[in-house]
Protein backbone atom coordinates (compact mmCIF):
# COMPACT_ATOMS: atom_id res chain seq x y z
CA UNK A 1 0.00 0.00 0.00
CA UNK A 2 2.64 2.44 0.67
CA UNK A 3 4.22 2.23 -2.52
CA UNK A 4 0.38 2.34 -3.89
CA UNK A 5 0.08 5.31 -2.08
CA UNK A 6 3.58 7.13 -3.33
CA UNK A 7 2.72 6.51 -6.87
CA UNK A 8 -0.72 7.95 -6.11
CA UNK A 9 1.01 10.93 -4.78
CA UNK A 10 3.51 11.24 -7.25
CA UNK A 11 0.53 12.19 -10.01
CA UNK A 12 0.32 8.78 -11.60
CA UNK A 13 -3.61 6.67 -11.08
CA UNK A 14 -3.21 3.32 -10.16
CA UNK A 15 -5.54 0.79 -9.73
CA UNK A 16 -5.11 -2.55 -6.94
CA UNK A 17 -6.62 -6.14 -7.72
CA UNK A 18 -7.39 -8.03 -4.61
CA UNK A 19 -9.37 -10.80 -3.80
CA UNK A 20 -12.87 -9.73 -2.80
CA UNK A 21 -12.24 -11.07 1.36
CA UNK A 22 -9.18 -8.72 1.72
CA UNK A 23 -11.52 -5.81 0.84
CA UNK A 24 -11.97 -4.31 4.27
CA UNK A 25 -8.14 -4.08 4.62
CA UNK A 26 -7.42 -2.68 1.59
CA UNK A 27 -9.68 0.29 2.89
CA UNK A 28 -8.20 0.20 6.21
CA UNK A 29 -4.01 0.13 4.54
CA UNK A 30 -5.20 2.59 2.11
CA UNK A 31 -6.19 5.26 4.96
CA UNK A 32 -3.35 4.82 7.10
CA UNK A 33 -1.26 5.14 3.39
CA UNK A 34 -3.17 9.07 3.23
CA UNK A 35 -5.11 7.68 -0.09
CA UNK A 36 -8.32 6.68 1.13
CA UNK A 37 -10.20 6.39 -1.91
CA UNK A 38 -8.35 4.03 -3.93
CA UNK A 39 -10.08 2.29 -6.53
CA UNK A 40 -9.47 -1.26 -6.68
CA UNK A 41 -11.21 -4.97 -7.75
CA UNK A 42 -11.15 -8.19 -6.90
CA UNK A 43 -9.70 -11.08 -8.50
CA UNK A 44 -11.21 -14.95 -7.79
CA UNK A 45 -9.80 -17.41 -5.51
CA UNK A 46 -11.54 -19.87 -7.87
CA UNK A 47 -11.68 -19.28 -11.25
CA UNK A 48 -9.46 -19.95 -13.53
CA UNK A 49 -6.80 -17.17 -14.42
CA UNK A 50 -8.21 -16.62 -18.32
CA UNK A 51 -12.17 -16.83 -17.21
CA UNK A 52 -11.61 -14.41 -14.58
CA UNK A 53 -9.82 -11.91 -16.63
CA UNK A 54 -12.22 -12.10 -19.13
CA UNK A 55 -14.85 -11.04 -16.35
CA UNK A 56 -13.03 -8.19 -15.13
CA UNK A 57 -10.20 -6.46 -17.58
CA UNK A 58 -12.01 -3.77 -18.94
CA UNK A 59 -14.03 -2.46 -15.77
CA UNK A 60 -10.66 -2.39 -14.45
CA UNK A 61 -9.03 -0.69 -17.42
CA UNK A 62 -12.31 2.02 -16.79
CA UNK A 63 -10.79 2.66 -13.14
CA UNK A 64 -7.92 4.73 -14.75
CA UNK A 65 -9.65 6.79 -17.20
CA UNK A 66 -13.14 7.12 -15.26
CA UNK A 67 -12.61 10.78 -14.04
CA UNK A 68 -12.22 11.51 -10.24
CA UNK A 69 -15.30 11.71 -8.22
CA UNK A 70 -15.70 14.72 -5.76
CA UNK A 71 -15.27 12.49 -3.18
CA UNK A 72 -12.00 11.06 -4.56
CA UNK A 73 -10.80 14.77 -5.11
CA UNK A 74 -10.89 15.39 -1.29
CA UNK A 75 -8.02 15.87 0.81
CA UNK A 76 -7.13 16.64 4.69
CA UNK A 77 -6.42 15.44 7.74
CA UNK A 78 -8.02 12.09 9.14
CA UNK A 79 -7.56 12.60 13.31
CA UNK A 80 -9.22 10.27 14.71
CA UNK A 81 -10.20 11.70 18.20
CA UNK A 82 -10.04 8.96 21.41
CA UNK A 83 -10.82 9.40 25.30
CA UNK A 84 -8.54 8.00 27.92
CA UNK A 85 -11.53 6.77 30.23
CA UNK A 86 -13.71 4.29 27.36
CA UNK A 87 -16.12 3.96 29.92
CA UNK A 88 -17.93 4.79 33.14
CA UNK A 89 -20.23 2.96 35.38
CA UNK A 90 -20.30 0.25 37.53
CA UNK A 91 -18.02 -2.84 37.30
CA UNK A 92 -21.07 -5.25 35.84
CA UNK A 93 -22.26 -2.53 33.25
CA UNK A 94 -18.38 -2.31 32.66
CA UNK A 95 -18.01 -5.94 32.11
CA UNK A 96 -21.05 -6.11 29.67
CA UNK A 97 -19.66 -2.93 27.78
CA UNK A 98 -15.80 -4.49 27.08
CA UNK A 99 -17.80 -7.66 26.09
CA UNK A 100 -19.27 -6.11 23.55
CA UNK A 101 -19.35 -7.55 20.32
CA UNK A 102 -19.81 -6.99 16.43
CA UNK A 103 -20.62 -8.79 13.21
CA UNK A 104 -18.00 -9.49 11.17
CA UNK A 105 -19.46 -10.23 7.76
CA UNK A 106 -18.28 -12.92 5.04
CA UNK A 107 -15.53 -15.26 5.13
CA UNK A 108 -16.77 -14.82 9.01
CA UNK A 109 -20.30 -14.26 9.29
CA UNK A 110 -20.21 -14.36 13.32
CA UNK A 111 -19.85 -12.15 16.28
CA UNK A 112 -16.39 -10.87 17.36
CA UNK A 113 -15.66 -9.06 20.47
CA UNK A 114 -14.20 -5.11 19.94
CA UNK A 115 -12.21 -5.07 23.31
CA UNK A 116 -11.48 -8.58 24.09
CA UNK A 117 -10.81 -12.38 23.01
CA UNK A 118 -14.34 -13.52 23.57
CA UNK A 119 -13.76 -14.17 27.30
CA UNK A 120 -14.56 -11.84 30.12
CA UNK A 121 -11.65 -9.63 31.55
CA UNK A 122 -10.42 -7.22 34.36
CA UNK A 123 -11.98 -4.46 34.14
CA UNK A 124 -9.29 -1.61 33.68
CA UNK A 125 -10.25 0.74 35.73
CA UNK A 126 -7.93 3.76 36.55
CA UNK A 127 -7.45 2.16 40.41
CA UNK A 128 -6.12 -1.34 38.90
CA UNK A 129 -4.35 0.41 36.24
CA UNK A 130 -2.67 2.81 39.23
CA UNK A 131 -1.73 -0.23 40.32
CA UNK A 132 -0.45 -2.57 37.48
CA UNK A 133 2.04 1.24 36.65
CA UNK A 134 3.62 0.11 40.04
CA UNK A 135 5.60 -2.90 37.85
CA UNK A 136 7.57 -0.76 35.94
CA UNK A 137 10.16 2.63 36.47
CA UNK A 138 8.60 3.89 33.33
CA UNK A 139 6.25 6.37 32.79
CA UNK A 140 2.58 5.70 32.04
CA UNK A 141 2.54 8.61 29.23
CA UNK A 142 5.68 6.84 27.59
CA UNK A 143 5.57 5.80 24.13
CA UNK A 144 6.52 2.58 23.34
CA UNK A 145 9.76 2.44 21.69
CA UNK A 146 12.37 0.05 20.99
CA UNK A 147 14.87 -0.48 23.24
CA UNK A 148 17.72 -1.27 21.39
CA UNK A 149 18.38 -1.95 17.26
CA UNK A 150 16.16 -4.71 15.87
CA UNK A 151 17.51 -5.23 12.31
CA UNK A 152 15.07 -6.27 10.30
CA UNK A 153 14.11 -6.92 5.71
CA UNK A 154 13.00 -4.94 2.87
CA UNK A 155 12.59 -1.75 3.99
CA UNK A 156 11.95 -2.08 7.37
CA UNK A 157 14.60 -1.59 9.85
CA UNK A 158 13.89 -0.94 13.26
CA UNK A 159 16.33 0.73 15.57
CA UNK A 160 16.70 1.66 19.29
CA UNK A 161 14.17 4.80 19.86
CA UNK A 162 11.87 4.15 16.86
CA UNK A 163 8.16 4.05 18.01
CA UNK A 164 6.93 0.61 17.45
CA UNK A 165 4.11 0.24 15.62
CA UNK A 166 1.60 -2.64 16.41
CA UNK A 167 0.53 -4.67 13.55
CA UNK A 168 -1.64 -4.33 11.79
CA UNK A 169 -3.12 -0.92 11.95
CA UNK A 170 0.04 0.51 12.91
CA UNK A 171 -0.99 2.43 16.25
CA UNK A 172 1.08 3.64 18.81
CA UNK A 173 0.88 3.12 22.37
CA UNK A 174 1.64 4.63 25.87
CA UNK A 175 3.03 2.25 28.86
CA UNK A 176 -0.03 3.24 30.21
CA UNK A 177 -2.39 1.27 27.43
CA UNK A 178 -0.53 -2.10 27.87
CA UNK A 179 -1.04 -1.69 31.37
CA UNK A 180 -5.07 -1.03 30.87
CA UNK A 181 -4.62 -4.23 28.52
CA UNK A 182 -1.99 -6.43 31.18
CA UNK A 183 -4.93 -5.55 33.86
CA UNK A 184 -7.61 -6.95 31.12
CA UNK A 185 -5.27 -10.23 30.95
CA UNK A 186 -5.42 -10.64 34.43
CA UNK A 187 -1.90 -9.67 34.97
CA UNK A 188 -0.22 -8.43 38.04
CA UNK A 189 2.20 -5.56 38.56
CA UNK A 190 5.04 -7.70 38.50
CA UNK A 191 4.39 -8.97 35.16
CA UNK A 192 4.41 -5.92 33.49
CA UNK A 193 7.85 -5.75 32.13
CA UNK A 194 7.56 -8.92 30.32
CA UNK A 195 4.38 -7.27 28.91
CA UNK A 196 6.51 -4.26 28.34
CA UNK A 197 9.13 -6.47 26.01
CA UNK A 198 5.94 -8.02 24.42
CA UNK A 199 4.09 -4.69 23.11
CA UNK A 200 8.29 -3.68 22.20
CA UNK A 201 7.65 -6.84 19.48
CA UNK A 202 4.64 -4.80 17.80
CA UNK A 203 2.11 -8.26 18.30
CA UNK A 204 2.28 -8.69 15.31
CA UNK A 205 -0.73 -11.24 13.93
CA UNK A 206 0.77 -12.91 10.56
CA UNK A 207 -0.89 -12.80 7.55
CA UNK A 208 -3.51 -15.48 6.09
CA UNK A 209 -2.31 -18.63 6.52
CA UNK A 210 -1.57 -20.14 10.25
CA UNK A 211 0.77 -18.08 12.32
CA UNK A 212 1.11 -18.79 15.83
CA UNK A 213 2.06 -15.99 18.31
CA UNK A 214 3.89 -17.39 21.43
CA UNK A 215 6.28 -16.50 23.61
CA UNK A 216 9.30 -18.05 25.86
CA UNK A 217 10.99 -16.33 29.10
CA UNK A 218 14.63 -17.13 29.67
CA UNK A 219 16.39 -15.26 32.96
CA UNK A 220 15.73 -15.22 36.46
CA UNK A 221 12.33 -13.73 35.68
CA UNK A 222 10.61 -16.36 34.85
CA UNK A 223 11.17 -17.66 38.34
CA UNK A 224 10.85 -14.47 40.08
CA UNK A 225 7.11 -14.17 38.76
CA UNK A 226 6.57 -18.24 38.72
CA UNK A 227 6.36 -19.28 35.34
CA UNK A 228 6.00 -22.80 34.54
CA UNK A 229 9.32 -24.46 33.06
CA UNK A 230 8.49 -28.02 34.25
CA UNK A 231 5.81 -30.49 33.22
CA UNK A 232 2.83 -29.08 30.93
CA UNK A 233 4.94 -25.52 30.57
CA UNK A 234 2.98 -25.15 27.09
CA UNK A 235 -0.64 -26.11 29.20
CA UNK A 236 -3.04 -24.63 31.65
CA UNK A 237 -2.98 -23.77 34.60
CA UNK A 238 -0.12 -21.33 35.84
CA UNK A 239 -1.14 -17.70 36.23
CA UNK A 240 1.82 -15.62 35.22
CA UNK A 241 1.98 -17.68 31.71
CA UNK A 242 -1.77 -17.78 31.98
CA UNK A 243 -1.90 -14.25 32.10
CA UNK A 244 1.03 -12.55 30.01
CA UNK A 245 0.21 -15.01 27.16
CA UNK A 246 -3.29 -13.77 27.19
CA UNK A 247 -1.81 -10.04 27.42
CA UNK A 248 0.13 -10.28 23.77
CA UNK A 249 -3.65 -11.54 22.32
CA UNK A 250 -5.19 -8.70 24.06
CA UNK A 251 -2.61 -5.96 22.93
CA UNK A 252 -3.05 -7.36 19.50
CA UNK A 253 -6.76 -6.72 19.27
CA UNK A 254 -6.45 -3.44 20.98
CA UNK A 255 -3.24 -1.31 20.28
CA UNK A 256 -3.02 -3.69 16.77
CA UNK A 257 -6.63 -3.37 15.63
CA UNK A 258 -6.38 -6.64 14.77
CA UNK A 259 -9.74 -8.38 13.51
CA UNK A 260 -10.40 -11.99 12.35
CA UNK A 261 -11.90 -11.42 8.94
CA UNK A 262 -11.18 -7.94 8.27
CA UNK A 263 -7.20 -7.82 8.88
CA UNK A 264 -6.34 -10.93 11.09
CA UNK A 265 -7.20 -13.23 7.73
CA UNK A 266 -5.64 -16.25 9.07
CA UNK A 267 -7.67 -18.71 6.92
CA UNK A 268 -8.52 -21.36 9.93
CA UNK A 269 -7.18 -19.39 12.91
CA UNK A 270 -4.68 -20.82 15.18
CA UNK A 271 -5.61 -22.88 18.59
CA UNK A 272 -2.18 -21.33 19.88
CA UNK A 273 -3.54 -18.18 19.99
CA UNK A 274 -6.75 -18.91 21.58
CA UNK A 275 -5.91 -16.94 25.44
CA UNK A 276 -2.11 -16.66 24.08
CA UNK A 277 0.90 -18.72 24.74
CA UNK A 278 3.54 -18.20 26.99
CA UNK A 279 5.96 -20.58 29.02
CA UNK A 280 9.63 -20.33 30.41
CA UNK A 281 12.69 -22.39 29.54
CA UNK A 282 14.10 -25.14 32.03
CA UNK A 283 17.59 -23.36 32.27
CA UNK A 284 18.45 -25.17 35.58
CA UNK A 285 17.45 -28.89 34.28
CA UNK A 286 20.34 -27.42 30.62
CA UNK A 287 22.75 -30.09 30.38
CA UNK A 288 26.09 -28.39 30.92
CA UNK A 289 27.59 -25.97 28.33
CA UNK A 290 24.28 -25.45 26.55
CA UNK A 291 23.34 -21.95 27.13
CA UNK A 292 19.77 -20.36 27.20
CA UNK A 293 17.98 -18.60 24.94
CA UNK A 294 19.52 -15.46 26.91
CA UNK A 295 23.32 -16.40 25.97
CA UNK A 296 22.49 -17.60 22.27
CA UNK A 297 20.97 -14.18 21.55
CA UNK A 298 23.83 -12.07 22.97
CA UNK A 299 22.48 -11.51 26.46
CA UNK A 300 24.29 -12.75 29.64
CA UNK A 301 23.37 -15.34 31.69
CA UNK A 302 21.60 -13.58 34.52
CA UNK A 303 19.35 -11.11 31.79
CA UNK A 304 16.01 -11.85 31.36
CA UNK A 305 14.81 -11.51 28.24
CA UNK A 306 11.27 -12.90 26.10
CA UNK A 307 11.50 -14.56 22.78
CA UNK A 308 8.40 -13.36 20.81
CA UNK A 309 7.47 -15.70 17.92
CA UNK A 310 4.99 -15.40 15.33
CA UNK A 311 5.63 -19.01 13.22
CA UNK A 312 3.96 -19.71 10.21
CA UNK A 313 2.92 -23.34 10.44
CA UNK A 314 1.90 -26.15 12.93
CA UNK A 315 2.97 -27.79 16.29
CA UNK A 316 4.42 -31.54 15.84
CA UNK A 317 4.94 -34.14 18.36
CA UNK A 318 4.28 -37.35 19.87
CA UNK A 319 5.81 -39.31 17.11
CA UNK A 320 7.11 -41.59 19.52
CA UNK A 321 5.82 -42.91 23.02
CA UNK A 322 7.17 -41.89 26.00
CA UNK A 323 7.39 -45.77 26.72
CA UNK A 324 9.20 -46.57 23.40
CA UNK A 325 11.56 -43.65 23.99
CA UNK A 326 12.75 -45.18 27.56
CA UNK A 327 12.70 -48.52 25.95
CA UNK A 328 15.03 -47.60 22.93
CA UNK A 329 17.94 -45.93 25.50
CA UNK A 330 17.51 -48.37 28.08
CA UNK A 331 17.79 -51.35 26.55
CA UNK A 332 17.72 -50.61 22.84
CA UNK A 333 14.48 -52.16 22.33
CA UNK A 334 10.56 -51.35 20.37
CA UNK A 335 10.23 -49.47 17.17
CA UNK A 336 12.72 -46.81 17.44
CA UNK A 337 15.14 -49.11 18.57
CA UNK A 338 14.56 -51.18 15.38
CA UNK A 339 14.67 -48.18 12.93
CA UNK A 340 17.84 -47.29 14.26
CA UNK A 341 19.30 -50.61 13.94
CA UNK A 342 20.39 -50.48 17.44
CA UNK A 343 18.11 -53.40 18.61
CA UNK A 344 19.62 -54.49 22.15
CA UNK A 345 21.82 -52.26 22.80
CA UNK A 346 21.53 -49.76 25.80
CA UNK A 347 21.51 -46.30 25.30
CA UNK A 348 22.20 -43.43 24.92
CA UNK A 349 21.32 -43.42 21.48
CA UNK A 350 20.81 -40.35 19.11
CA UNK A 351 17.50 -40.29 18.88
CA UNK A 352 17.09 -37.63 16.28
CA UNK A 353 17.75 -39.86 13.73
CA UNK A 354 14.18 -41.44 14.60
CA UNK A 355 12.31 -38.27 13.71
CA UNK A 356 14.51 -37.05 11.39
CA UNK A 357 14.00 -35.88 8.40
CA UNK A 358 10.63 -37.33 8.20
CA UNK A 359 9.53 -33.80 10.12
CA UNK A 360 10.52 -31.92 6.84
CA UNK A 361 8.30 -34.71 4.81
CA UNK A 362 5.04 -33.65 3.66
CA UNK A 363 5.28 -30.45 5.60
CA UNK A 364 6.92 -26.90 5.43
CA UNK A 365 10.33 -26.43 4.90
CA UNK A 366 12.25 -24.36 6.92
CA UNK A 367 13.60 -23.91 10.94
CA UNK A 368 11.82 -25.70 13.64
CA UNK A 369 11.46 -24.83 17.34
CA UNK A 370 12.59 -28.64 19.03
CA UNK A 371 11.08 -28.42 22.53
CA UNK A 372 11.94 -31.24 24.16
CA UNK A 373 12.41 -32.47 27.65
CA UNK A 374 15.69 -32.34 30.27
CA UNK A 375 16.22 -36.19 29.75
CA UNK A 376 16.14 -36.27 26.11
CA UNK A 377 19.03 -32.83 25.76
CA UNK A 378 20.78 -35.20 28.18
CA UNK A 379 21.15 -37.67 26.65
CA UNK A 380 21.76 -35.78 22.98
CA UNK A 381 24.74 -34.06 25.44
CA UNK A 382 26.33 -37.42 26.47
CA UNK A 383 26.28 -39.13 23.05
CA UNK A 384 28.37 -36.07 22.35
CA UNK A 385 26.85 -33.04 21.41
CA UNK A 386 28.32 -29.99 23.72
CA UNK A 387 26.25 -27.44 22.56
CA UNK A 388 22.95 -26.30 21.20
CA UNK A 389 25.16 -25.39 17.99
CA UNK A 390 26.27 -28.75 17.40
CA UNK A 391 23.02 -30.06 17.63
CA UNK A 392 21.49 -27.74 15.52
CA UNK A 393 24.32 -28.10 13.00
CA UNK A 394 23.49 -32.18 12.36
CA UNK A 395 19.82 -31.38 12.40
CA UNK A 396 20.33 -29.30 9.47
CA UNK A 397 22.81 -31.51 7.94
CA UNK A 398 20.11 -34.32 8.23
CA UNK A 399 17.53 -31.70 5.96
CA UNK A 400 19.31 -31.71 2.77
CA UNK A 401 17.47 -32.96 -0.15
CA UNK A 402 18.01 -32.77 -3.77
CA UNK A 403 16.55 -29.93 -5.72
CA UNK A 404 14.17 -31.95 -7.59
CA UNK A 405 12.58 -32.78 -4.24
CA UNK A 406 12.70 -29.74 -2.93
CA UNK A 407 11.13 -28.04 -5.91
CA UNK A 408 7.97 -29.95 -5.48
CA UNK A 409 7.27 -27.81 -2.74
CA UNK A 410 4.50 -25.38 -2.46
CA UNK A 411 6.02 -22.32 -0.58
CA UNK A 412 9.26 -22.32 -2.28
CA UNK A 413 7.82 -20.39 -5.40
CA UNK A 414 7.27 -17.75 -3.30
CA UNK A 415 10.20 -17.79 -0.82
CA UNK A 416 13.02 -17.72 -3.86
CA UNK A 417 10.97 -15.40 -5.81
CA UNK A 418 10.03 -17.41 -8.83
CA UNK A 419 13.36 -19.38 -8.47
CA UNK A 420 14.99 -15.81 -9.52
CA UNK A 421 18.08 -15.00 -7.75
CA UNK A 422 20.53 -16.77 -6.05
CA UNK A 423 20.38 -20.29 -4.36
CA UNK A 424 22.21 -19.39 -0.47
CA UNK A 425 24.19 -21.71 0.07
CA UNK A 426 26.04 -21.69 -3.12
CA UNK A 427 25.63 -18.42 -4.27
CA UNK A 428 24.80 -19.97 -7.96
CA UNK A 429 21.45 -18.64 -9.77
CA UNK A 430 18.61 -21.58 -8.88
CA UNK A 431 18.15 -21.75 -12.48
CA UNK A 432 21.53 -23.09 -13.10
CA UNK A 433 21.53 -25.66 -10.47
CA UNK A 434 20.90 -29.48 -11.19
CA UNK A 435 18.49 -31.48 -9.98
CA UNK A 436 20.45 -33.19 -7.85
CA UNK A 437 21.80 -30.64 -6.17
CA UNK A 438 21.39 -30.67 -2.12
CA UNK A 439 19.22 -28.09 -0.84
CA UNK A 440 19.00 -27.87 3.00
CA UNK A 441 15.14 -27.93 3.76
CA UNK A 442 15.70 -26.93 7.57
CA UNK A 443 16.33 -23.49 6.49
CA UNK A 444 19.10 -21.45 5.45
CA UNK A 445 21.57 -22.19 8.04
CA UNK A 446 21.24 -24.59 11.22
CA UNK A 447 20.10 -21.43 13.59
CA UNK A 448 17.16 -21.24 11.55
CA UNK A 449 16.45 -23.97 14.39
CA UNK A 450 16.37 -23.39 17.80
CA UNK A 451 15.71 -25.61 21.17
CA UNK A 452 14.11 -24.76 24.41
CA UNK A 453 14.68 -27.62 27.15
CA UNK A 454 11.56 -28.29 29.15
CA UNK A 455 11.70 -29.44 32.93
CA UNK A 456 9.59 -32.23 32.46
CA UNK A 457 10.58 -35.79 33.06
CA UNK A 458 7.94 -37.50 30.73
CA UNK A 459 9.91 -38.45 27.78
CA UNK A 460 8.43 -35.87 23.97
CA UNK A 461 9.92 -33.58 21.87
CA UNK A 462 7.24 -31.35 20.33
CA UNK A 463 8.62 -29.39 17.49
CA UNK A 464 6.67 -25.96 16.01
CA UNK A 465 7.11 -25.26 12.26
CA UNK A 466 9.10 -21.82 11.74
CA UNK A 467 12.13 -20.41 11.73
CA UNK A 468 13.29 -17.94 14.80
CA UNK A 469 13.16 -14.51 13.53
CA UNK A 470 10.75 -11.40 14.62
CA UNK A 471 9.01 -9.66 12.78
CA UNK A 472 10.14 -8.41 9.38
CA UNK A 473 12.92 -10.71 10.18
CA UNK A 474 14.39 -8.37 13.20
CA UNK A 475 16.05 -9.99 15.95
CA UNK A 476 13.27 -11.82 18.06
CA UNK A 477 14.27 -11.83 21.67
CA UNK A 478 13.66 -8.37 23.73
CA UNK A 479 14.60 -7.44 27.20
CA UNK A 480 12.55 -7.55 30.09
CA UNK A 481 14.96 -6.13 32.09
CA UNK A 482 14.97 -2.71 29.86
CA UNK A 483 11.34 -2.77 31.10
CA UNK A 484 11.43 -2.96 35.12
CA UNK B 1 -23.20 2.93 48.54
CA UNK B 2 -23.52 -0.60 47.93
CA UNK B 3 -20.29 -1.84 45.95
CA UNK B 4 -22.18 -3.34 43.81
CA UNK B 5 -23.16 0.15 42.94
CA UNK B 6 -19.82 2.14 42.88
CA UNK B 7 -19.33 3.74 40.17
CA UNK B 8 -15.49 3.21 38.38
CA UNK B 9 -13.58 5.14 35.64
CA UNK B 10 -12.26 2.36 33.00
CA UNK B 11 -9.33 3.25 30.52
CA UNK B 12 -9.82 2.22 26.40
CA UNK B 13 -7.39 -0.07 25.66
CA UNK B 14 -7.56 0.90 22.46
CA UNK B 15 -4.17 1.84 20.68
CA UNK B 16 -3.39 5.34 19.50
CA UNK B 17 -4.20 6.31 15.41
CA UNK B 18 -1.58 8.56 14.61
CA UNK B 19 -3.48 11.70 12.02
CA UNK B 20 -3.18 11.03 8.48
CA UNK B 21 -2.91 13.74 6.02
CA UNK B 22 -5.00 12.32 3.59
CA UNK B 23 -4.62 13.19 -0.56
CA UNK B 24 -6.60 12.78 -3.35
CA UNK B 25 -5.99 10.22 -6.06
CA UNK B 26 -4.08 11.35 -9.03
CA UNK B 27 -6.14 12.41 -11.99
CA UNK B 28 -7.33 9.83 -14.83
CA UNK B 29 -5.79 9.31 -17.85
CA UNK B 30 -7.80 10.62 -20.72
CA UNK B 31 -7.23 7.82 -23.21
CA UNK B 32 -5.17 4.86 -22.54
CA UNK B 33 -3.71 4.75 -26.72
CA UNK B 34 -0.38 6.40 -26.69
CA UNK B 35 0.28 5.97 -23.03
CA UNK B 36 3.04 4.31 -20.59
CA UNK B 37 1.24 1.51 -18.46
CA UNK B 38 2.73 -0.21 -16.07
CA UNK B 39 2.31 -3.96 -15.03
CA UNK B 40 3.42 -4.76 -11.60
CA UNK B 41 3.21 -8.36 -11.08
CA UNK B 42 2.57 -9.70 -7.17
CA UNK B 43 2.44 -13.17 -7.20
CA UNK B 44 -0.56 -15.20 -8.50
CA UNK B 45 0.54 -16.66 -12.00
CA UNK B 46 -1.93 -18.22 -13.27
CA UNK B 47 -4.26 -14.70 -12.59
CA UNK B 48 -1.57 -12.38 -13.97
CA UNK B 49 0.38 -14.59 -16.86
CA UNK B 50 -3.44 -14.43 -17.97
CA UNK B 51 -3.83 -10.24 -17.61
CA UNK B 52 -0.36 -9.46 -18.89
CA UNK B 53 -1.30 -11.66 -22.36
CA UNK B 54 -4.76 -9.96 -22.20
CA UNK B 55 -3.28 -6.30 -22.14
CA UNK B 56 -1.13 -6.89 -25.04
CA UNK B 57 -3.27 -8.07 -27.03
CA UNK B 58 -6.18 -6.05 -26.32
CA UNK B 59 -4.54 -2.83 -26.05
CA UNK B 60 -1.87 -3.28 -28.64
CA UNK B 61 -1.63 1.02 -28.57
CA UNK B 62 -0.54 1.41 -25.06
CA UNK B 63 3.38 0.45 -24.06
CA UNK B 64 3.06 -1.93 -21.25
CA UNK B 65 5.79 -2.29 -19.47
CA UNK B 66 6.43 -5.02 -16.48
CA UNK B 67 7.88 -5.59 -13.30
CA UNK B 68 7.49 -8.85 -11.74
CA UNK B 69 7.72 -10.60 -8.15
CA UNK B 70 6.31 -13.75 -6.52
CA UNK B 71 5.90 -12.60 -3.10
CA UNK B 72 3.53 -9.46 -1.95
CA UNK B 73 6.47 -6.97 -1.81
CA UNK B 74 6.24 -4.99 -5.72
CA UNK B 75 9.66 -4.52 -7.32
CA UNK B 76 9.33 -0.84 -7.74
CA UNK B 77 9.29 1.63 -10.55
CA UNK B 78 12.58 3.87 -10.10
CA UNK B 79 11.99 7.37 -9.44
CA UNK B 80 13.41 7.82 -12.97
CA UNK B 81 11.01 4.95 -14.68
CA UNK B 82 7.91 7.06 -12.60
CA UNK B 83 8.87 10.00 -14.88
CA UNK B 84 7.77 8.45 -17.96
CA UNK B 85 5.12 6.00 -16.72
CA UNK B 86 1.65 7.35 -17.31
CA UNK B 87 -0.72 4.94 -14.80
CA UNK B 88 0.45 1.54 -13.06
CA UNK B 89 -1.90 -1.80 -12.59
CA UNK B 90 -1.20 -3.82 -9.39
CA UNK B 91 -2.18 -7.00 -8.64
CA UNK B 92 -2.41 -9.53 -6.84
CA UNK B 93 -2.28 -8.45 -3.36
CA UNK B 94 -3.31 -10.08 -0.85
Amino acid sequence: MPYIAKLEKAGIPTVLIDLEDQHEMVKQEALAAGVPNIRYIPASRTIPGPEDVEEWIAPMLEMLTRPLTEKEKESGMYTPAQDRILFEGTLDEAQEFYQQTRIVPEPLNAPISVYTDGLPIIIPTEERVKEMLKGTSHKPEELITYQSDRGGRFDRSLNKGDVVRFQPRLFTATVEKVAVNAVMAGCKPEHLPAVLAIAESGVQTGTTVFNNQWMCLSGPYAKEVGMNAGLGMLGPGNPAGMAIGRAYQLMAINLGGAIPGINRMSSIGSPINRVGLAFAECADKLPPGWKGLNEEFGFKKDDSVILVMGTEGGLNGAQFSPGGYRALQKSGHGGMARKLGVKGIPGPHNWLDWILPDIWVGEREGGRIFIMVHEMAKHLYDIGYKSKGEVLEYIWKKSFEPLKKYRDRSWVDLTTNGWLGNEPQSGKPWKELPDDYMVPAGGDKPDSSCIIVCGSDEEICFEITGSVRGMWGSQPVYSIDAWR
Amino acid sequence: MAEKDQIYRCLNPVGIELPVKTSPLAPRLDTLDGKTVHFSITGEPDITIALDKRLKADYPNVNWTTKKSYTPMPVQLSEEEMKTTDAVILGVCW
